[in-house]
């Protein structure tokens, strides 16, 4: 007999902000370091998005709290193996990170863009920890199949890369940058980040085997299957490679990418809830 | 109880009849260390419950057949000689004759010889016919002395009379009367009786599951005689484990909040039996045993009452005792027909919550609407308190006015606590009680004190007595000391008293330390004799009160001697002497408990010899037992022996009738119930019984108590942490009798019968199974009864309906105590 | 490190009185509270954040048709690897010097990832205190030489308190003998220190098997697959940085824009 943590919309939403945070941080840290001039935009949209998700993650997870105003008290506590613990401290790091390399977005000058591409690259490891660690959080508890989800870790960084880069190209989109190579470039990479993350959930599933009831057949099912499978990944998959074809506007995936991130952390927490 | 929670340990089968690890989880420890020792433990109850959980086996009996399961194992005894022979023969009457013109049961179809209709009463069979026992006798021989063969085998004896009357319980019957398989009967047979002999001893347990039935007296009678015929009476791990159902009702009814009985187990006086002092002690008195003393007890005890104005002019002021008109009166169901067809205008309700509480509760309720007074004494307000309003009642049309005095509890007062095992505790006040609250002690005397002025110029012959009590009990004018109560109840010199060689024994007022220095003089006062011994004066004159102290148990001696003080004379086993032989040494070295050590020093410098061992003798220590009634255990009975043969108002033997509401005819008879049962005729059709065989109430039903709630939940069902234990009130139904109504564990339901109905939560369970009786499906239900409609208003589930609203107005003939157990029901889903 | 101390509760003991259970809420203060309607006398179904001892009431039908009615009083396990006190990210849950393990009320900010990672479901959330409680092995009783109050009330010493090591003892000749007496089912639950979660320290007799209590037949560390699972986590990160590189790489040279 085991106990629900309890976490609802608020860590629904910071799991999925989070992801998105993570992500788009570290594809545009990658962007900043392999990428090009045309670039800029994914760049620079992508560490102020990180920013701004971030600020919004520490508010959510401190309102989150049975008592909010002691969230300090994480902040005199260290566990190196406690998903929890490094959590708390590397989303404040990931912030650092996310900042500095932020306001050095705005500034031209080379030794300031050297340093920043370094500094972002050093960071791209707290994005892929955001976007990753708190699915290794779920899967080192003692909930129904969450602690069975080996890959739970994985897929959140899959998913985290998927709707990071989906945010920056709606963000692209919505500002008018969505005619360039830039654009181009993080469809690409998101479309390898939806196959890649397509295949960790079938891996997934695989693994947990019959555990994966609640999600495969249980009341969570149909919003799994739909939601998340059909129409947060299949669909925009198969519109991002004959959508063109079809005249369907570019943001389409995107968006379904981002209501399929959601789902995903909604279906896999609130089974559990 | 006749023995000592403690000693249960020694018990090599424990044979609990009632819930005994339920409603005595403390005293239960004794049951589970006697497991430890190997012992096996049967749970006898139409429930499995938490006591079945932890005995060996358990035997499903249908609700109201004790007398036909406890008749078939006395028969089995018998006809597989697994009675204790010995013990039969000379500390029993089984050997004696009796006159040969009386018949058992089994030769008067169900009735006993002498059975006569007094031409009074109609439908009450308790007034309508009675008795006649100038049968009912020994045969004498020219001394008086009861003729006896000790071979036991003259028809005319005892034993073959018992033999003849259980002849007809067997196990074939037991399982049609009872619903007990005959394998598991003849199983538990075995294992019970054959646990007895010199070194074997067995106790049985029980509680109200005997007491609430019309044949409650006889249902402890043939436990009683099951228990001297396998010789456990008196011995290590043997007795009659009776279990109080509250923490001093012991204590209530040694100091006789009866009403026919005064303190100390003598007779209320009936007016017109006992009209003067010294007919009642004649009447009263027996010849042999040590009730001979009585006179002196009660004479100490209405000294106690009157003081200094009780002298010998005035026959110790028996004529200011109150007397019972009537034998057939007064008791708690009494008083609520009287309530109801309004002879009873007042009602001083202490502690007792009879709205819930009382058999027939929707009659006691109304009975109560209709007072002109009320004063309801109790820690919270209670139901009873709140009569006036009871849900669906207009206070309008209630002109009842009504008193509520808070009353402190027991860590709020000094007093004692008497439990089950005689044993009587004292507690100190932990804190003062706040504001109005009182205890009972200082209320009643504040009380007595009052009327004692209201009627101090009364010339009335009726007020004398009452001016005359006397309530001294300290300097405190607000609190009586309760060690000074304590004290007059212990007993006291009134005056100095000396030996014949002119040595002061007591000097004036100092208390006493024995009964058996009481006085027939008015020399002595004494509230209640037997708890004499409890509080004793040092040599500088301060009370020693031995109920206050607290030497653990030990190895040396392990009946805690050292620990509280239990009654008589801190003996713990009473009828210790049938642990001993004719000759005094113990049947066994196993199970010694008192033994003759005729090398110590006797009663004078000049003689030897003396009873020693593990216990204070219940018996005169220096009588040998080769003296004459040296070898007769049952000293309280006139003739010395434990009794088979007993005269009761409904049969010298027990015999299985059926409860007044049944599920069957009688199959041991053609006599259905109690030819001698009470009941009530009540208007307004408020106790209708439901006829035999009636489609209309087809189940069995017994109400009960749970662990966690205490009575009418007075003391549970305002207490948060109590109240909570318990979802809600609800009623424990078989998975069979829930398919057949088509029932969901969790569903409301209504059980009704002829008195009224209740909503309730059905708890359906493997625990409760169907029985069959004479081959047909009979299904019982259980309803605990500790829920009424007040409570904690945040906990919606500590307030229910009132399961006793559903039993009837019925009585015991012997002591009119109401047939709870055993009645029969409806049950229909749904809130009907 | 003082000795160790622990619970033994040994339910073959167990009369399902709730004396418990009262005590146990008496001496912590605990608030009044809702009961649940569980089809029995059992007032909860599992522990809450104001009921730290429960008993729990299995009705067991056997094969030869009788019934068996398994009572028995539950309550934290402290376990030597404790998964609450692994999650907890604030350092509010500790182990004593006794080795039980207790929930700091003023350090605890409700996270509730302990409620999450006990392999028995024992932490609970107060939403009232927005803390989280469990029994705290009566932590002000145990540091003044008393033992925990559901051990002093238990009426047949079906709970007991004592030095660890000595109840270990005296718990495997206790399963001895009720095999003995034809308990053959009798089973300790716990008691091994080599065993799962390093022994517990309230640890238990039973008279089935755990899951006939609603005990994992066999308890796991939560915590035991971080270091699995972040590989592979890492591994994830590798392959979609590899990912993202090539979606990003310009062909011949890197990086030569500017910001």
């Amino acid at each position: 007999m085991l106990r629900s943590p309890e976490w609802h919309m608020m860590i629904v939403w910071y799991f999925f902000l989070g992801g998105i945070a993570g992500g788009a941080y570290f594809t545009a840290a990658i962007a900043d370091n392999f990428g090009g001039k045309k670039d800029r935009d994914v760049i620079r949209i992508g560490y102020f998005l990180s920013l701004l998700l971030v600020v919004l993650c520490g508010i959510l997870l401190i309102l989150d709290l049975g008592v909010p105003t002691r969230f300090l008290n994480m902040m005199g506590f260290f566990t190196f193996w406690n998903p929890m613990s490094i959590g708390a401290w590397m989303l404040g790091v990931f912030g650092l990170f996310a900042f500095v390399s932020s306001a050095l977005s705005l500034w031209g000058s080379d030794s300031m863009v050297r340093f920043r591409r370094i500094w972002s690259l050093i960071g791209t490891i707290t994005g892929f920890f955001l976007a990753s660690y708190t699915g290794v959080l779920l899967s080192n508890s003692a909930q129904p199949f969450w602690s069975d989800a080996r890959v739970m870790g994985a897929l959140f960084l899959a998913s985290g890369a998927s709707t990071g880069m989906a945010a920056i190209s709606l963000l692209m989109y919505l500002s008018g940058e969505a005619a360039g190579e830039g654009f181009e470039k993080v469809k690409r990479a998101d479309r390898f980040a939806m196959i890649f993350e397509l295949l960790v959930l079938a891996l997934f599933l695989a693994l947990l085997g019959s555990a994966a009831a609640p999600l495969t057949t249980g009341h969570m099912a149909p919003l799994f299957w739909v939601g998340l499978v059909i129409v947060g990944l299949v669909v925009p998959l198969v519109l991002d490679l004959v959508g063109a074809g079809l005249k369907v506007p570019a943001v389409v995936p995107a968006v379904l990418v981002l209501i399929g991130g959601f789902i995903m952390r909604y279906v896999i927490i609130m089974a559990n809830a | 109880m006749t023995t000592n929670l403690i000693d249960i340990q020694n018990s090599d089968v424990i044979m609990c009849t009632n819930n005994m690890a339920e409603n005595h989880p403390v005293g239960f420890q004794w049951v589970m260390k006697a497991k430890e020792r190997g012992a096996k433990v049967i749970h006898v109850d139409p429930r499995f419950t938490r006591t079945s959980a932890v005995a060996d086996i358990h035997v499903p009996l249908r609700s109201g057949t004790n007398i036909a399961f406890f008749g078939g194992l006395m028969s089995y005894a018998i006809q597989n000689n697994l009675y204790f022979k010995d013990y039969v023969v000379h500390y029993t009457n089984a050997s004696f004759l009796i006159d040969p013109g009386f018949k058992t049961a089994t030769d008067g179809g169900g009735l006993f010889t002498g059975l006569e209709q007094t031409g009074k009463g109609g439908a009450d069979p308790h007034i309508a016919q009675t008795y006649n026992k100038s049968s009912w006798k020994y045969q004498v021989d020219g001394d008086g002395n009861p003729k006896r063969d000790n071979t036991l085998r003259d028809p005319s004896c005892v034993f073959q009379l018992l033999k003849r009357h259980y002849s007809r319980y067997t196990p074939e019957m037991v399982e049609r009367v009872c619903g007990i398989p005959k394998a598991k009967f003849v199983e538990v047979a075995k294992l019970y009786c054959g646990n007895s002999g010199p070194d074997k001893t067995g106790t049985i347990t029980y509680a109200l599951n005997l007491t609430q039935h019309t044949n409650g007296v006889q249902n402890i009678r043939a436990l009683c005689m099951l228990q001297i015929l396998l010789g456990n009476i008196g011995r290590p791990g043997g007795g009659v484990t009776a279990l109080r159902g509250h923490a001093n009702v012991q204590g209530a009814t040694d100091l006789e909040l009866l009403y026919h009985e005064l303190p100390g187990y003598m007779a209320m006086p009936l007016r017109d039996v006992h009209p003067d002092l010294k007919t009642y002690l004649e009447k009263e008195t027996p010849k042999g045993g040590f009730w001979v003393n009585k006179p002196k007890f009660f004479v100490s005890l209405l000294k106690a009452f009157y003081g200094d104005k009780a002298t010998k002019d005035n026959e110790f002021g028996y004529q200011w005792l109150p007397k019972r008109a009537s034998a057939d009166a007064y008791s708690h169901q009494h008083m609520f027909v009287d309530m109801y067809k309004g002879r009873i205008k007042g009602f001083l309700a202490d502690g007792q919550n009879p709205a819930v509480g009382g058999p027939n509760a929707k009659l006691a309720r109304a009975a109560m609407q209709r007072l002109d007074w009320m004063v309801v004494k109790d820690i919270f307000i209670t139901e009873t308190a709140d009569v006036w309003k009871t849900p669906g009642t207009d206070p309008k049309d209630v002109k009842t006015e009504v008193f509520f005095l808070p009353a402190a509890p027991a860590a709020e007062k000094d007093g004692s606590l008497t439990n089950t095992m005689r044993l009587i505790q004292w507690h100190e006040k932990a804190v003062n009680p706040p504001g109005d609250v009182t205890s009972d002690a200082e209320f009643f005397v504040s009380l007595a004190k009052r009327l004692q002025k209201l009627y101090a110029g009364s010339k009335k012959e009726r007020d004398k007595g009452f001016l005359a009590t006397s309530w001294t009990y300290g300097d405190n004018p607000k609190e009586p000391s309760m060690e000074l109560v304590l004290k007059e109840v212990n007993g006291f010199a009134t005056e100095e008293i000396k030996d014949k060689d002119g040595k002061v024994v007591y000097k004036k007022d100092q208390a006493l330390n024995t009964f058996v220095h009481m006085t027939d003089d008015g020399k002595t006062a004494g509230g209640c004799w037997i708890y004499t011994g409890v509080i004793v004066e040092g040599p500088d004159g301060k009370l020693i009160n031995k109920a206050n102290s607290r030497k653990p148990a030990d190895d040396k001696d392990y009946l805690g001697h050292g620990w509280g003080f239990s009654w008589p004379a801190n003996r713990r086993i009473i009828y210790n002497r049938a642990s001993a032989d004719l000759a005094g040494k113990p049947w066994s070295e196993k199970k010694k408990l008192i033994w003759w050590d005729p090398a110590a020093d006797g009663a004078t410098p000049d003689k030897k010899g003396k009873w020693v061992g593990l216990d204070v003798p219940d018996f005169n220590a220096f009588l040998a037992p080769d003296a004459k009634n040296g070898d007769k255990p049952f000293i309280m009975r006139a003739d010395l022996v434990g009794a088979f043969f007993g005269p009761l108002n409904d049969g010298p033997f027990p015999e299985h009738y059926e409860p007044m509401e049944s599920p069957t005819r009688n199959l041991l008879s053609k006599q259905q119930n109690n030819p001698v049962v009470k009941v009530w005729q009540v208007p307004d059709k408020k106790n209708e019984l439901a006829p035999l065989g009636s489609k209309d109430y087809p189940y069995v039903i017994t109400t009960y108590r749970l662990t966690e709630h205490h009575l009418s939940g007075v003391m549970s069902r305002y207490l948060p942490m109590l109240a909570e234990l318990h979802y809600s009130h609800f009623a424990e139904i078989s998975h069979e009798l829930a398919k057949e109504i088509g029932l969901d564990n969790g569903d409301r339901i209504t059980v009704m019968t002829p008195r009224g109905k209740i909503h309730t939560k059905a708890m359906v369970t493997h625990r409760l199974k169907p029985f069959k009786i004479d081959g047909k499906t009979v299904h019982q239900i259980g309803v605990p009864w500790h829920w009424g409609w007040k409570g904690v208003d945040a906990l919606p589930g500590s307030k229910g309906d009132i399961t006793n609203d559903l039993s009837a107005t019925v009585a015991d003939p012997t002591v009119y105590i109401q047939e709870t157990k055993a009645f029969m029901c409806n049950v229909k889903k749904g809130e009907v | 490190m003082a000795r160790t101390l622990a619970m033994f509760t040994d339910t073959s003991l167990c009369i399902g009185c709730r004396a418990c259970q009262v005590a146990c809420k008496q001496w912590n203060e605990l608030p009044l509270e809702q009961p649940e309607w569980t089809g029995s006398y059992q007032n909860h179904a599992h522990f809450t954040d104001k009921t730290y001892r429960l008993v729990r009431f299995v009705e067991k039908p056997k094969e030869n048709g009788e019934l068996a009615w398994l009572l028995m009083s539950d309550v934290c396990k402290h376990c030597a690897q404790a998964g609450c006190l692994e999650a907890c990210p604030t350092g509010a849950i500790y182990r004593t010097e006794y080795g039980t393990v207790n929930i700091n009320q003023d350090v605890c900010n409700g996270c509730r990832y302990c409620v999450s990672s006990c392999p028995f479901g024992v932490v609970a959330f107060n939403h009232d205190t927005g803390r989280a409680n469990k029994c705290t092995f009566c932590n002000d009783r145990i540091h003044n030489n008393l033992g925990p109050a559901c051990a002093k009330t238990c009426p047949t010493d079906s709970i007991q308190f004592g030095y660890r090591d000595e109840l270990a003892a005296k718990a495997e000749k206790r399963v001895a003998k009720l095999k003995e007496m034809g308990h053959k089912d009798a089973q300790l639950y716990g008691v091994d220190t080599n065993g799962p979660l390093g022994g517990l320290n309230a640890f238990f007799l039973l008279l089935d098997r755990p899951s006939t209590y609603n005990l994992p037949e066999k308890p796991l560390l939560p915590q035991r697959n971080v270091l699995a699972d972040s590989l592979l986590s890492v591994g994830s990160a590798l392959l979609v940085g590899v990912g993202a590189v090539m979606a990003f790489r310009e062909r011949g040279g890197k990086g030569g824009g500017h910001a």
